[in-house]
């Protein structure tokens, strides 16, 4: 009967969408193995979130507020999420791919000397837990297990459905000590950068443009395609090592791993190191003006055309079915 | 100043994986082997910082098959400016999960001391992403991971991190680990005299016996391995005009894939 506890993250007190995605994919597992659901929050002040952690699936939720948890910082983080399963034993806590989960839960296996698993894309329970998790930036998928009594496992975002099962969630409030001389890499300030309004990894619709566009000025079609459908804009490493857009929006094998619910490959020939970074998307758009480019053989959808004719007019027609 | 720079040998990102079903292991004999693509932002981190201080030295460490891994050190490491290597060669460590190979690492960097430790910020092959963060903890130090860029001060460093939507900017003192990604520099290629000439530079290979410790158990093992999910045939929309196309394209998305 496992209980499995789930980190809910909170970046400037904004939960991330992941962790309701997290606790939907814990209630499933205790639902069939028995045991129990548990949120984990750590937060600075005001963030209330046991009624949506009810609502996705939790039984207890655990809160520690303290003003230190204001602006993330690996140490501090740690030494609450330590103090939390050494106290409480859950047999496995889920943590959200993210930048702040990506840091945080190799840290915090170190620390503890237990099982941890990045990137999870599936949880199943075979006499243990079974983490199904993409490798070789998703040309083929891994199943791991663990022999540790705790294993932490990195979920990576849109990769669960979030559902609300309607319960509500006992509060609990943790009050760890947190020993802050012990925080030396600290967080000097943050700056909201050109990947903008919607992030590469978490957005639900990605539209990436590559060297069809031609130039760096003609970036701005795909970045209106993406406002259109409220998606965020990806690159292939051809545009960023161009210098055309940022390395932020780089997809594939040495950027991003994408696996939104739409991708939109706009004058993207589908490298193999591009596919790697995208091919588990749930739905692929392509248009070239090559029908034999490879990205048609992932694609779900083609359009095999001039992209500076197509991209513009299907920005009209999704403003247009989207209202 | 002393650094490290962990370096892992993968397959290219070319590389085809071909399984039919449910496989035990991946047959990797077909595999071309290369350094890791963002330890090469580490190493040439690592040498620009020695270069521009005009004094310090650079030691690559990497656990792998010494036979497998040296021509790497040579070409890879040593003939772009690190000055020696250490090899934690030993067959016990075949399937070492990354905490296992953290604590190796760490094994070897304590006994060494450096002021800086850098790593890629993961392995193209396991994508575990895990490995330099948690030797940062087991060696006691502070870590920067996903760094983008650097600056260097005597005692302290200031790191920009790539967080969702935007840059974390981090101080942190010395010694200190860093995990690199790309747009932190342009890795030099190697010039053939200088290939020749780290032929010349010192390669150190141990097991975790010479390093004093016991072969760390993984916590984890892969039980199987499986094909991606096969994707079904793609549906090419023609129409008389692009404006047509765009709106059958859109109607589909919406109506059929249900992604609108
Ligand atoms: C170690 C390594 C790592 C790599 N990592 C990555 C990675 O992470 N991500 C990545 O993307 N790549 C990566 N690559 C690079 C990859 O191999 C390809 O070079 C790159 O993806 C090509 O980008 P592209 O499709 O934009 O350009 P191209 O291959 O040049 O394709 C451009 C496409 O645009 C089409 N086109 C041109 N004009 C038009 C038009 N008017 N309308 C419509 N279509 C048009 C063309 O038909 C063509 O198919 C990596 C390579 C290496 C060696
Ligand atoms: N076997 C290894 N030897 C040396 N360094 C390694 C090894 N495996 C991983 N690393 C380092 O850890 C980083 C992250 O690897 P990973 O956690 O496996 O994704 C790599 O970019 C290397 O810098």
């Amino acid at each position: 009967m496992p209980n499995i506890a789930v980190f809910i993250e909170q970046r400037a007190g904004q939960i991330k969408t992941v962790s309701w995605q997290m606790l939907s994919a814990a209630r499933a597992l205790v639902d069939q193995q028995g045991g129990e659901v548990w949120g984990v929050h750590l937060h600075a002040a005001g963030c209330q979130v046991q009624d949506q952690a009810g609502q996705h699936g939790a039984h207890k939720v655990f809160t520690a507020e303290a003003p230190a948890f204001a602006t993330y910082d690996s140490e501090l983080w740690t030494q609450a999420l330590a103090a939390f399963t050494r106290e409480h034993k859950p047999d496995v806590l889920l943590i959200g791919s993210t930048a702040m989960g990506k840091d945080l839960a190799p840290r915090l296996a170190a620390r503890l000397d237990c099982a941890c698993v990045s990137d999870a894309v599936g949880l199943s329970w075979d006499g243990g837990l079974v983490v199904k998790r993409p490798v070789f930036a998703g040309k083929c998928f891994a199943e791991v297990t663990s022999t540790a009594p705790l294993t932490v496992v990195g979920i990576r975002p849109n990769a669960f459905a979030q559902e609300a099962v309607g319960g509500t969630a006992e509060a609990l409030a943790l009050t760890p000590a947190l020993d802050a001389a012990a925080a030396r890499a600290r967080v000097t300030s943050e700056e909201t950068g050109s990947a903008g309004k919607v992030s590469l990894t978490e957005a639900e619709v990605v539209v990436s443009g590559g060297r069809g566009i031609k130039g760096p000025e003609n970036y701005v079609l795909i970045e209106q395609l993406a406002e259109a459908f409220g998606a965020a804009a990806g690159a292939s490493r051809a545009i960023v090592d161009a210098g055309w857009v940022d390395y932020s929006h780089q997809v594939g094998q040495t950027g991003k791993t994408v696996a939104p619910n739409l991708y939109v490959a706009c004058g993207i020939s589908g490298a193999i190191q591009h596919l790697a970074g995208m091919s588990s998307s749930k739905c692929i758009v392509a248009i070239n003006k090559d029908e034999n480019a490879p990205i048609f053989k992932v694609a779900d959808y083609g359009i095999a055309g001039d992209l500076f004719q197509i991209v513009p007019a299907l920005t009209e027609a999704v403003k247009e079915l989207r209202g | 100043m002393k650094i490290a720079v962990c370096v892992k040998q993968v397959p290219d990102s070319e590389t085809r994986i071909n399984l039919s079903g449910p496989a035990a292991a991946l047959d990797s004999s077909s595999f071309t082997m290369i350094i890791n693509p963002y330890d090469q932002f580490a190493v040439e981190e690592a040498v620009k910082i020695k270069e521009a201080r005009g004094a310090g030295e650079v030691t690559a460490v990497t656990v792998g098959a010494q036979a497998r891994v040296r021509e790497m050190l040579k070409k890879d490491c040593l003939a772009v400016g690190c000055d020696k290597a250490v090899v934690v060669d030993d067959p016990a460590l075949a399937n070492a999960d990354p905490l296992a190979v953290a604590k190796v690492l760490a094994a070897v960097l304590r006994r060494d001391q450096y002021d800086l430790v850098l790593f890629g910020i993961k392995a193209i092959d396991d994508d575990a992403s895990q490995v330099g963060v948690m030797t940062a903890e087991l060696l006691g130090l502070p870590h920067v991971g996903y760094i983008g860029a650097l600056e260097l001060g005597q005692t302290t460093l200031t790191a920009r991190r790539e967080v969702e939507g935007g840059v974390e900017v981090v101080t942190s003192p010395l010694p200190c680990v860093l995990t690199c990604g790309k747009g932190l520099n342009e890795p030099r290629l190697p010039s053939l005299p200088n290939i020749m000439k780290a032929g010349m530079k010192p390669v150190e290979v141990v097991d975790c016996a010479a390093l004093g410790v016991a072969v760390p158990a993984s916590h984890t093992a892969v039980k199987q391995y499986t094909p991606p999910p096969p994707r079904g045939a793609c549906t090419m929309i023609t129409a008389d005009t692009p404006a047509e196309a765009a709106r059958a394209l859109a109607r589909k998305l919406r109506d059929e894939a249900k992604v609108i």
